[in-house]
C-alpha cells in the first residue's frame, strides 16, 4: 500500500511533465512542424539571451555571496548586536517573499521618479541588467547571510581555542579556521543562487526587457504569449531544462545548502574582535537592516497616496482570499505528494542502492528544473481541446503550483525521514508496523518539519505569477497578479497597498515558520 | 525447533558460517569476540540481512523468503529500541496484544523497577531504564522467537540480576525460543540453558 502510494505520487509528478512536453510537441506537429525549432541555435538572438541568462545568474550569485560574507561575520563575531534573531527572520522573509512585492518597493525607491533617485541622479534607469542584479542581490544576499552564518556557527569552539593557544594572527585565523570552514559553502552557495537566478522569471519580466535583458524563461514566455511560436518555445524550453539540469547535478555534487537552521547556538569561546572591527560590524549591521527594510517600508508612502473614499476594498479582499485558498490547497497537495515521492527514495536508501536513490531524487526534484512556464503552457495546449479551461483553470493553478513546489517540500522532509529510517526502520519493521500504523508513528516525528515545510511552500505558492499568467481566471485574481496588473497600469498606490497586504501575510507566516522551526529543534 | 542450516552470510568481505539448532523453549546464549558475526546472525534470522547460502527454518518452514514483518520474531537491538518522539507508554502499545496486556506490562514494569517511568518521554530516561523498557516489550510480544542483542549491557549489577531472572522466567513461562548475545559469563550461567561460542 505504502509502496503503491509512492509510485503513484512519482507517476503523477512525471506524467504532468510528460503531458506538458507532449502537449507542446503534439501541437507543434499538428502545425506541420516536427517539434522544436533547432534553427534557433544559428540565431544571434538565442546566443544573446543565453549569454545574458548566464551572465546575470553568475553576477547575481557572486555579488550575493561576496556581499553576504562581511555581514555574516559581523553577526558571528559581534554576538552582542541587538535584534539578531529578528534580523535573521528578515533575511528569511526577503528570500521567500513574493518577488512582485520587492519589485513594487524597488520601483517606488529607484524607479524613474523613485524616492532615492529623483532629482539628483541624472539618466538613471532601473530597468536592465543593473535592476535585475539589484533585485536578485536583494532576494539572495540575505539567504547567503543565513547560510554563511550557520556554517560559521558550526566551527567548533576547540578550533578557536587551539588557534588562540597557537597565537594565530587575525589573518591566520581567517586563513586556517574561517576560510577552511567556509570555502565549500561558498561554492555550493554560488551554484545554488546561480540556478535560482538562471530560472528567474518575475524579476526579469518586470525589470528586464528587449534581447539585451531577457533570460531563457522569459523568452519562452514571450515566444508563447506574444508570437505563439511553439517550436521556438519548445527549443528554448529543452535548452533551459538541459542547462538547469546540468547546473543542478553540479550543485548536488557540491552538497546541499542548509539555510533554515540559522539559530544561534550558545558559544563558550570566540576570538574577540578589535574595537575598530566591532564598530565596523555595528555600522555594517545597521546599514544592512536599513537596506533590507527600505523597499518594504517604501510601500508606506505609496499607500498614503491612496484615495480611500474611491477605493473598493473588495478589489483587494477577494484576491487576498483567493491567494490564501490557492496557497493552502497547493501546499497541502505538495506535502502529500512530496511524502509519496520520498517513499521509493527511502527504500533505495535503506537497501543501500545509492544510484537508484539518486535517480529517485532526481525524478522527485525534476519540476525544479522544468520551467514553470513550459509546464503551464504545455498542459494548457494539451488540455485546451479536451477540457473547458475557463471553468477548470483555477484547478490547474492549484495543481501546477503544487507540482512546482513539491521539490522544496521534499527537500525539507527528506533529511528528517531518512533520519527516522536510519534510527527506527528496523525497530518499526521488527514491531511489524505497516501502512497506517507506521504513519501514526512517523507523523509525530515529522510534525515540526511538516509545519515549517508547509509554511515555506505556502509562501512559494502564494507568490506565483507564471502559472497564473497562463491558467488564471480574471474573476479569481491572486494578489501577485493584482500587483502586476496595478503596476502595469502605473497605479502604484494600489500596487503598494496590495504588496503591503501580501507582505504582511508573508511576515506572519515567516514568524510562525521560525517559531515552529525552533519548537521542532531544527 | 529453530534450525540454522549451513548458513553462509557475506559481511564486509568476509564469509560467516553458522550451523546449529535451538529447541523450542530453549534459551541459547551466544558469545564470541567482536566482529565474529553475532549481531549479523540475529539480523539474518530477523530478516534485516540476506543469507548467501543455507537456510533458517522454524518448525520446518523456511524463514528466508518471508519479509521482516511476516517472521515470528521479536528482536531487541543494541540501540534505538524506543521511538524517542513518543512516550514510553505509547512505545509499549506497539507489538503487544491481549486483553490483560496492560496488567502484564504494569506487573513487569514493577519487577524491572520502571513503573514510575511509563508516562515519561524516553529522552528523560537513563540508558538502563530505556533498556529495561525495551526488554519488557520484546519479551511480552507474542512472537515465539526472541532475539536479544546485548540486552543487559547498560544495566548496573543489581538491576542486571533482576533483569536476568525476569527474562528467564518470562521466556520459560511463554515457552519462547531465545537467542541472547552477551559478553558476560554471569548472564550465560544465570539466564541461558546452553552457550554457543562463535569463532
Amino acid at each position: 500500500m505504502t509502496q503503491l502510494f509512492g509510485k503513484f505520487s512519482l507517476a503523477l509528478l512525471l506524467s504532468m511533465t510528460a503531458l506538458a512536453f507532449y502537449g507542446l510537441m503534439g501541437f507543434s506537429a499538428s502545425k506541420g512542424n516536427s517539434g522544436a525549432d533547432w534553427s534557433l541555435l544559428h540565431d544571434s538572438y538565442f546566443w544573446s539571451i543565453l549569454g545574458f541568462s548566464l551572465k546575470q545568474a553568475g553576477l547575481s550569485a557572486i555579488l550575493s555571496v561576496v556581499l553576504a560574507w562581511p555581514i555574516a561575520r559581523a553577526l558571528y563575531y559581534s554576538p552582542w548586536l541587538p535584534f539578531r534573531s529578528g534580523f535573521l527572520s528578515l533575511c528569511l522573509l526577503c528570500f521567500i517573499m513574493p518577488t512582485l512585492v520587492l519589485i513594487t518597493g524597488l520601483v517606488v525607491l529607484l524607479g524613474r521618479s523613485g524616492l532615492l533617485v529623483s532629482g539628483w541622479v541624472e539618466g538613471w534607469n532601473l530597468y536592465g541588467l543593473h535592476g535585475i542584479l539589484i533585485a536578485h542581490v536583494f532576494l539572495n544576499m540575505p539567504f547567503a547571510v543565513r547560510v554563511l552564518y550557520q556554517q560559521m556557527n558550526n566551527i567548533p569552539d576547540t578550533s578557536w581555542k587551539l588557534a588562540g593557544q597557537l597565537k594565530f594572527t587575525p589573518l591566520q585565523r581567517l586563513r586556517w579556521v574561517e576560510w577552511a570552514s567556509l570555502k565549500a559553502t561558498f561554492l555550493r552557495l554560488f551554484g545554488f543562487i546561480a540556478v535560482l537566478c538562471f530560472n528567474s522569471f518575475a524579476v526579469v519580466l518586470a525589470l528586464g526587457g528587449g534581447p539585451q535583458a531577457t533570460t531563457l524563461e522569459v523568452a519562452v514566455f514571450q515566444a508563447l504569449k506574444y508570437d505563439f511560436n511553439i517550436p521556438e518555445a519548445l527549443a528554448l524550453a529543452w535548452i533551459q531544462f538541459a542547462i538547469t539540469g546540468l547546473l543542478y547535478v553540479m550543485v548536488s555534487r557540491w552538497g546541499s545548502v542548509n539555510w533554515l537552521s540559522a539559530e544561534t547556538s550558545v558559544r563558550q569561546w570566540l576570538p574577540k574582535p578589535s574595537a575598530l572591527v566591532s564598530v565596523f560590524n555595528a555600522v555594517l549591521y545597521t546599514l544592512v537592516w536599513c537596506i533590507l527594510l527600505m523597499p518594504l517600508l517604501a510601500l508606506i508612502p505609496g499607500i498614503a497616496e491612496m484615495n480611500w473614499q474611491k477605493f473598493n476594498w473588495q478589489s483587494v479582499l477577494l484576491p487576498t482570499l483567493t491567494t490564501l485558498v490557492v496557497g493552502v490547497m497547493s501546499a497541502s497537495i505538495a506535502l502529500v505528494v512530496a511524502y509519496g515521492v520520498l517513499i521509493p527514495l527511502r527504500q533505495s536508501a535503506i537497501r543501500g542502492q545509492h544510484k537508484l536513490q539518486l535517480l529517485h531524487e532526481w525524478l522527485g526534484m525534476h519540476t525544479l528544473l522544468a520551467p514553470a512556464m513550459v509546464l503551464s503552457v504545455g498542459l494548457y495546449v494539451y488540455f485546451l481541446p479536451r477540457i473547458d479551461l475557463d471553468a477548470w483553470g483555477m484547478l490547474f493553478v492549484v495543481l501546477l503550483n503544487a507540482a512546482v513546489i513539491v521539490p522544496f517540500a521534499a527537500q525539507h522532509l527528506r533529511p528528517r525521514l531518512l533520519q527516522f529510517d536510519q534510527q527506527y526502520y528496523r525497530l518499526a519493521d521488527s514491531l511489524k508496523l505497516t501502512g497506517w500504523a507506521r504513519l501514526k508513528v512517523e507523523l509525530p516525528w515529522l510534525k515540526g518539519t511538516l509545519l515549517f515545510s508547509f509554511s515555506l511552500v505556502l509562501l512559494f505558492a502564494m507568490g506565483d505569477v507564471a502559472i497564473f499568467s497562463i491558467f488564471g481566471d480574471e474573476d479569481w485574481m491572486t494578489l501577485p497578479w493584482l500587483i502586476y496588473r496595478f503596476a502595469g497600469t502605473y497605479r502604484m498606490a494600489e500596487a503598494s497597498l496590495a504588496s503591503a497586504i501580501l507582505l504582511l501575510i508573508c511576515a506572519i507566516i515567516v514568524l510562525y515558520f521560525e517559531r515552529s522551526r525552533r519548537h521542532a529543534g531544527n | 525447533m529453530l534450525e540454522i542450516d549451513q548458513l553462509e552470510v557475506a559481511w564486509k568481505g568476509v564469509t560467516l558460517n553458522y550451523d546449529f539448532t535451538v529447541d523450542v523453549g530453549e534459551i541459547l546464549t551466544i558469545q564470541g569476540r567482536s566482529g565474529v558475526g553475532k549481531t549479523t546472525l540475529l539480523n539474518v534470522i530477523a530478516g534485516f540481512e540476506q543469507a548467501a547460502k543455507g537456510d533458517v527454518r522454524w518448525q520446518g518452514e523456511s524463514l528466508l523468503p518471508l519479509k521482516v514483518t511476516q517472521r515470528p520474531v521479536s528482536m531487541l537491538f543494541q540501540e534505538h529500541n524506543l521511538f524517542e518522539h513518543l512516550s514510553v507508554w505509547q512505545n509499549l502499545q506497539f507489538g503487544l496484544v491481549g486483553d490483560d496486556i496492560e496488567q502484564r506490562i504494569r506487573q513487569a514494569a514493577a519487577v524491572l523497577e520502571v513503573s514510575d517511568q511509563l508516562d515519561k518521554s524516553p529522552l528523560k530516561l537513563s540508558g538502563g531504564q530505556r533498556q529495561r523498557i525495551a526488554i519488557l516489550r520484546t519479551l511480552l510480544r507474542p512472537e515465539p522467537i526472541v532475539l536479544l542483542d546485548e540486552p543487559f549491557a547498560e544495566l548496573d549489577s543489581t538491576t542486571r540480576l533482576i533483569a536476568n531472572d525476569w527474562v528467564r522466567e518470562t521466556a520459560k513461562a511463554g515457552n519462547k525460543t531465545v537467542l541472547l548475545i552477551t559478553h558476560q559469563n554471569e548472564d550465560v550461567e544465570r539466564v541461558g540453558d546452553r552457550n554457543l561460542m562463535l569463532n
